[in-house]
């Protein structure tokens, strides 16, 4: 053994040990005393090892018996009182107001309506709209965290839900969930063939506007605006088409509907938003969908049937975009209902497996 | 999917954690039948084939004692301090019921596996 292993006291090693598992460990007597038991522990290792060695034990011998200890901290954590900030008892009630609050309250809220507020405030800078809502999301979720952790807390601390557990009935459960239903055949074939239609009649509007003006063809005309949003229409129906016949061609994709109508809905909400936006740009005096042909501008009667219809798009947009946000809302909760589901059936199996 | 050997690792390292926990208490207890230090205590425990290190014994020590089921004093043994362990009243007392819920788990879970 070389001599330039060996320590003059070797021991000094065990003291400087319990200082470090000291360092982790909460600072009160009970701790001194169980940090004082550590010390005689492994001062009996070592007299033990010397015994059978039959010499004093240098520095690497005596670390060997620490580094089978465990490292400081790991021991501090198993000889310390078990902490937590929410315990097992609170902690599911915690986790789902936490994602009621986050996922369906601030991202919605921040989703549709601070942020088309601040696209609509951009002036054309829909990047720095876009980062400021992000921004804004991140923050606001931080500090949501935050007060709810605190407010979770405070209630494991005081115990206050303690005897929450006692009151509950079983009369109160809710009701069985009802089984899913799977989208049918019929169903879908149905869908596909009125989307098919529909899609041929989008595309002959433009020759045959008699096809969504009827009568009124012949004194109205449409704005540049619908002109400009008459390609992303037919884009988002063209997907609304291949969508379908993916659900037909791939039954076994159950995600595939969700996510897909997800997706749909997201595009038509970002394509009505540019739209209302638009409408809003558009000058005093003039309107914004249809306007009347040439022939008959000078006509008081033919101004109010356009006012009319301008009026009766509008609300349309509008009324499309409350329902939208709220379809919006309930698709994406289903996508991660499902999504979940998948999950737990995946995690039951693999148990099942490794047993 | 199969699993990996980690994930088997895995669940089953936890699974003989729960398993063990019971075991240690039982051990622990049945040993302080007779008063003991810590390293002797853990030196019994591992000669009988239950090994059980420094930062799990010292811990459950605690808090047996403070459910009254041990008592302990510090006292001077070759010229070091040493808190030496034994069964409080009560400790006996709860020691007999566990022990005969140990012998009747074992007796069903030996028909159990004989039956399998």
């Amino acid at each position: 053994m070389s001599t330039s292993s060996r320590s003059p006291n070797p021991i000094d090693l065990v003291d400087r040990y319990l200082q470090a598992v000291r360092f982790w460990l909460p600072k009160n007597r009970r701790q001194d005393d169980l940090l004082a038991e550590l010390g005689e522990d492994l001062h009996s290792q070592i007299d033990a090892k010397e015994e059978e060695l039959g010499h004093p034990l240098d520095q690497a011998e005596v670390s060997e018996i620490l580094k089978r200890c465990g490292s400081p901290m790991v021991v501090a954590s198993r000889m310390g009182p078990q902490r937590h900030l929410i315990g097992p008892t609170l902690f599911p009630i915690y986790l789902f107001v936490l994602k009621m609050v986050v996922l369906w309250i601030l991202v919605p809220v921040f989703i549709f309506i601070v942020g088309p507020v601040n696209l609509a405030n951009a002036n054309g800078d829909w990047s720095s709209a876009i980062l400021n809502t992000m921004g804004g999301l991140w923050s606001g979720a931080l500090i949501a965290a935050a007060n709810i952790t605190l407010v979770f807390a405070i209630l494991e601390r005081t115990k206050a839900l303690a005897h929450h557990e006692c009151k509950w009935d079983p009369a109160k459960l809710p009701p069985l969930a009802k089984t899913e239903r799977k989208t049918s055949l019929v169903q879908t074939v149905c869908e596909l063939g009125f989307q098919v239609f529909a899609l041929v009649w989008l595309l002959l509007i433009p020759q045959h506007p008699f096809m969504i003006l009827g009568p009124a063809a012949g004194f109205l005309k449409a704005t540049p605006l619908v002109h400009a949003f008459y390609l992303p229409v037919v884009l988002l129906w063209m997907f609304s088409v291949a969508r379908s016949a993916s659900i037909l061609a791939k039954p076994e994709w159950t995600w595939l509907p969700l996510a897909s109508q997800l997706f749909q809905s997201i595009a038509t909400l970002t394509i009505l938003n540019f739209f209302l936006h638009a409408v809003t740009q558009t000058p005093t005096g003039m309107f914004p969908f249809v306007v009347l042909a040439d022939s008959v501008r000078d006509s008081v009667h033919y101004i109010k049937i356009a006012a009319v219809v301008n009026v009766s798009i509008l609300i349309s947009a509008i009324g499309a975009w409350i329902g939208l946000s709220i379809a919006t809302i309930v698709q994406t909760w289903q996508l991660l209902r499902h999504i979940r589901k998948n999950r737990s059936i995946s995690h039951q199996a693999i148990s099942a497996q490794a047993r | 999917m199969s699993p990996g050997s980690d994930q088997i690792g895995e669940v089953f390292e936890n699974l003989k954690l729960e398993l063990r926990r019971g075991c240690l208490t039982l051990a622990v207890l049945t040993q302080l039948r007779t008063e003991r230090y810590g390293y002797t205590l853990r030196k019994a425990l591992a000669d009988d084939g239950l090994e059980i290190d420094e930062g799990t014994l010292y811990p459950l020590l605690r808090r047996l004692e403070s459910q009254g089921l041990l008592v302990s004093q510090w006292r001077e043994e070759d010229k070091r301090n040493k808190r030496f362990y034994r069964l409080s009243p009560t400790g006996e007392q709860i020691l007999e019921q566990l022990l005969k819920e140990w012998q009747s788990i074992n007796s069903s879970l030996n028909k159990i596996l004989q039956e399998a």
